[in-house]
């Protein structure tokens, strides 16, 4: 796996499909904190959530970057498409931690908030940002080629989704009673937003971790789908 | 010998097209076992779930030992690699899991075997169609497999290269590799196919020829498919303008001749033939 997760960035860096989303990515952040003030907390929620939609645009692309006959290729001399496939997805996973760093760094090292940044909250921020990326890339890894052939609907298709788990906040208040569970199917992506800005970032036992571990648990689930899914493609 | 592999009733679809009908075969070891058919046959789809990279819709596919080393050369090798031949070459190898000594031993020979030497330095998209059908032979030949799967490996190389792939191909029989393979447009393997199988509209039919059996093409006029459909001494017909082809067995020949000159038809030539061509 560790070889197709070099081969993979290897190809990716000479394909230069990663500049639009990475270079997006860096715009964003650079945008966001010319802005004053920043709550040290609430920034950081909201650059996860740039994370989650880049990490999406980043799987697309680097799933992208197989042709089918290479992908089978790849599968037959690795011996499991399991394997493939998570290589892959792993592949994006260390993209977007490196965009991690940089997220939770870029604030401390040009001093954008307004004191420093405490462990707890250093802690939970990290984490909050590699849990939305995860989450970003097996989202996304549904509407990539290897599950869909039409690049319309896989574009479509994921950014419907982006926009429905962004706005389900809005979309759970407006729903009747009886509704409001589906909220509940779409990527929970802003479901750290609201615990995380009630924090009172005193320590880390006065935050509720239910709302992690959901990200955790969805991630999984839809993660093993995947694999499932994309396995039985072949 | 014994038994490599086996595929047990076989049906692939695409859409409403039946491709694959009920399709078995066994393979054994060191057998070099030619595929045949019309293009759009399914033989791809064949080869391609005998190497395990595609499902069938049904069916089974059981190799003898669990973790068969299989190369699989596939018809259209992706031409939009952004490596060199030796860069690809060695990360395949790494995947695989052969070790890099070998590799560093390896990969130089087989570039050189193939005349890509040259070119190993340069991007696989900016090379020919032929070079970038070699390095598709390559990659499937780098770690000695078990099962070599070649669909049309002969296309868009040039003589030598030919040469040269029946010469490795030769080399991998002797060290009890087992072939299945495809072509239409070269009778180069001839001299060392065991068997040849043909797929005609989905079904798998053993081929009778492959004994060196003499044969003649028997071109004729005025007579169409459907008359000699129930001929059964026919191997093989085709429809090539207003003329019909007939395969038939050298011993059979007289015979079909004086029922096409019966049925009204009218004969064009007679030419002792190569099935495969």
């Amino acid at each position: 796996m560790k070889d197709v997760i070099k081969y993979s960035l290897h190809d990716y860096i000479r394909s230069h499909k990663y500049f639009p989303p990475i270079s997006t990515f860096f715009v964003l952040i650079l945008v966001f904190y010319t802005y004053k003030p920043n709550p040290i907390v609430d920034s950081y929620a909201i650059t996860a959530l740039f994370l989650f939609v880049i990490s999406a645009w980043l799987c697309l692309s680097v799933l992208s970057l197989d042709s089918p006959v290479q992908r089978q290729l790849m599968i037959l001399h690795l011996g499991s498409s399991y394997r493939y496939y998570s290589a892959k997805l792993l592949t994006v996973m260390l993209i977007a931690v490196l965009l991690t760093v940089f997220a939770f760094l870029y604030p401390i090292i040009f001093n954008m908030f307004p004191d420093s940044v405490s462990l707890a909250v250093g802690f939970i921020s990290f984490v909050n940002h590699l849990l939305l990326a995860a989450l970003g890339i097996c989202v996304a890894s549904f509407f990539s080629k290897v599950m869909m052939e039409s690049a319309i609907n896989a574009y479509g298709g994921l950014v419907l989704t982006i926009i429905l788990s962004i706005a389900a906040l809005g979309i759970e208040n407006v729903l009747p009673a009886s509704f409001k569970y589906t909220v509940w199917l779409l990527p929970p992506a802003t479901i750290t937003q609201r615990p995380l800005i009630q924090w009172e970032e005193e320590s880390l036992s006065s935050i509720s971790y239910l709302p992690f571990l959901w990200i955790v648990i969805y991630t999984v689930i839809i993660l093993l789908l995947f694999l499932i899914m994309a396995n039985r493609r072949r | 010998m014994n038994q490599l592999a086996e595929l047990k009733n076989i049906n692939k679809k695409y859409g409403k097209k039946k491709v694959l009908h009920d399709v078995s075969l066994t393979i054994k070891e060191k057998q070099v076992i030619a595929i045949l058919g019309e293009n759009g046959s399914g033989k791809s789809t064949f080869l391609r779930i005998a190497a395990g990279i595609e499902r069938p819709d049904s069916g089974q596919v059981l190799y003898a030992p669990k973790n068969l080393r299989t190369g699989y050369v596939p018809e259209r090798f992706p031409k939009y690699l952004r490596f060199t031949p030796d860069e690809y070459l060695h990360y395949i190898g790494k995947i695989n899991g052969i070790s890099e000594i070998i590799l560093k031993q390896r990969i130089p020979l087989l570039l050189r075997r193939f005349q890509l030497d040259k070119w190993s330095n340069r991007r696989i998209n900016e090379l020919s169609k032929g070079n970038i059908q070699k390095v598709g032979i390559i990659q499937a030949i780098l770690q000695q497999p078990e099962l070599l799967i070649l669909d049309e490996p002969l296309s868009g190389l040039d003589l030598s290269a030919q040469q040269e792939l029946l010469s490795i191909i030769s080399e991998l029989k002797e060290q009890k590799t087992t072939i299945l393979l495809t072509y239409h447009e070269s009778s180069m393997f001839e001299g060392i196919v065991d068997q040849t199988y043909y797929i005609k509209d989905g079904c798998l039919a053993e081929e009778m020829i492959t004994e060196k059996q003499d044969m003649k093409l028997i071109e004729i006029k005025g007579l169409i498919d459907i008359d000699v459909e129930e001929w059964k001494e026919i191997l093989y017909s085709e429809k090539r303008e207003d003329k019909l082809l007939l395969y038939v067995s050298s011993d059979d020949s007289n015979q079909i001749l004086t029922r096409v000159l019966t049925a009204g038809g009218s004969i064009e030539s007679v030419n002792s033939t190569d099935f495969n061509n």
